[in-house]
């Protein structure tokens, strides 16, 4: 995770970083435009890392004999 | 379906008949409802010509044999453009269909078009800019949400425009709908219905489904489209009952565990009492109620976000670099927000998987099935942001699949039928989760509560 993510609200120049990591080059005024709704995602990417999960396996489906 | 099906078989009704009436009353409604975005008006008098054909003759006919339908536009039909809600495909015309597509001809039945939907099943109010915002046939004086993101499939089923409907379910997107409409949707267990095939939005999480009038239709048309399918790889290779065999109406010694605390307390009062009323009469028919929390229930929100965030973007990355202004404006804003969710959150959202999946099995260990609100509202208005829920206000994206996306995470199987309407008279919805590939458990509580009760057979009022 990118460590000026986890401050709130977040800038400009951490949104552009992390576009810029996911491979999208998007203008200033789209990443001012998303900044609101990244925001509120990144309160909530906070409140899933603090869910404690223990020893907990990463799965996706039921097994499918 | 299920009496449709019987009329045909008995020649009592023409399948050129049923398709027509169909037909106009498509007509007649959908230039207010906007359920369906291609109709397939000669494709299906043709093939309803070719099963009255096939019935005179005397050969074997399908369960479904000369009975209408539609298709969410996200299952490929042969010939037929399959859209996914978007202007990005307006003109993708596949050369196969989708294994259930293929499997409910196989079964006889028509398809009568593709429906509307939210724009590449992302969101949950039923809203769709290019194709215009499907209407809910409950309220014709106010413009009231469908749901989504199979908001055709809920209103067409509701209108009569179609007898049934394919929709599919990746937050609620097949209860949501259902619950607003007032209809029968089934997300059944993950892996129990192919889906080769169909447009996906978030591969871990996609289930299909149908959506009909009644729990047996739906019975009926999952028994069509239920099995192994080598072109899925999470598709189950566990043998499909029939589920119609299921229904015998008979609820006694059935243990009902009635969710409260996350489920029931943010309800409205009007959905609260409605699902408390289903409890009480299935306990009068013979059920064993108590009552059930989940603890890990509040952390479905956040990992249902990175989950689906990541897999959605995973899929639309190169269209959304090379077409970004061809979205929806809102389906844009949700996969550029994705862009922020790293690979950490994704596994650790996966890991809460786990913690939600062991949760509800806790729940259903001593359980037959669970009883829970499908939304905790009716139908918004389309201009309302804003919901009072019974634990206070509520955007309204985000009241819709509260109570549904648990279970798109855990995978367990999961009817909603209505269970009352309101003062004002609008649909009220509840939904019945069962243990993993107990499908046939689901169906018969839905059925038996559809048998004691009405609410499932009152129509709307067309303009």
């Amino acid at each position: 995770m990118l460590p000026a993510m986890t401050s709130h609200p977040i800038d400009l120049d951490t949104l552009r970083h992390g576009a810029r990591l996911a491979g999208f080059a998007w203008s200033d005024a789209e990443l001012e435009e998303i900044r609101p709704q990244v925001e509120i995602a990144l309160r909530l990417l906070r409140a899933l890392e603090a869910i404690p999960v223990g020893d907990t396996g990463p799965t996706t489906h039921y097994r499918t004999v | 379906m299920t009496e449709l099906a019987r009329l045909i078989a008995t020649k009592a009704v023409s399948p050129v008949e049923v398709v027509r009436v169909h037909l106009d009353r498509i007509a007649a409604h959908d230039k207010d409802l906007r359920s369906y975005i291609t109709i397939c008006a000669d494709g299906a008098l043709a093939a309803a010509r070719q099963a009255e054909a096939a019935l005179m003759a005397g050969r074997p006919l399908g369960p479904l044999h000369g009975v209408p339908y539609g298709l969410k536009d996200l299952y490929d039909t042969a010939g037929i453009a399959t859209t996914g809600g978007s202007k990005i495909l307006a003109d993708r015309v596949p050369s196969t269909d989708a294994t259930v597509t293929r499997r409910l001809a196989e079964a006889g039945a028509i398809l009568l078009g593709k429906l509307n939907m939210v724009e590449f099943a992302y969101g949950p109010e039923g809203l769709n800019p290019h194709y215009g915002h499907a209407r809910n046939p409950w309220d014709g004086a106010t413009h009231r949400l469908t749901g989504g993101s199979s908001s055709g499939s809920g209103a067409a089923v509701a209108a009569g425009l179609a007898p049934g409907a394919l929709g599919s379910d990746t937050g609620g997107s097949i209860r949501i709908p259902a619950s607003l409409c007032g209809i029968t949707g089934l997300k059944p267990t993950y892996g129990r219905v192919s889906r080769a095939g169909v447009l996906p939005l978030a591969w871990s999480m996609d289930h299909v489904g149908p959506m009909t009038r009644t729990a047996a239709d739906a019975a009926l048309m999952l028994t069509a489209m239920a099995g192994y399918d080598a072109a899925d790889a999470s598709s189950s290779v566990l043998p499909v009952p029939d589920y119609r065999v299921a229904l015998t109406g008979d609820v006694k010694g059935l243990r009902v565990g009635l969710l409260r605390g996350f489920f029931l307390d943010a309800a409205t009062p009007e959905v609260r009492s409605g699902v408390e009323a289903a409890a009480r009469a299935l306990a009068a028919a013979g059920a064993v109620v108590d009552e059930v929390s989940l603890a890990q229930i509040t952390n479905a929100a956040p990992a249902v976000l990175a989950i689906i965030g990541s897999e959605a973007l995973a899929y639309h990355a190169d269209t959304l670099r090379a077409r970004a202004a061809d979205y929806d404006p809102e389906v844009a804003r949700r996969l550029k927000v994705a862009a922020f969710i790293t690979g950490r959150h994704y596994v650790h959202a996966q890991q809460v998987r786990g913690l939600i999946r062991a949760d509800v099995d806790a729940a259903l260990a001593r359980r037959d099935v669970l009883l829970a609100p499908t939304t905790p509202m009716p139908a918004p208005a389309l201009d309302e942001r804003q919901v009072t829920l019974g634990d206070g206000p509520s955007p309204v994206r985000p009241a819709l699949i509260r109570f549904t996306q648990p279970f798109n995470l855990s995978g367990h199987p999961v009817c909603s039928l209505p269970c009352g309407f309101t003062a004002g008279g609008l649909p009220v919805g509840m939904q019945i989760v069962g243990r993993p590939f107990d499908e046939a458990t689901v169906l018969r509580a839905a059925d038996a509560f559809q048998r004691l009760t009405h609410f499932h057979a009152r129509r709307p009022v067309l303009g």
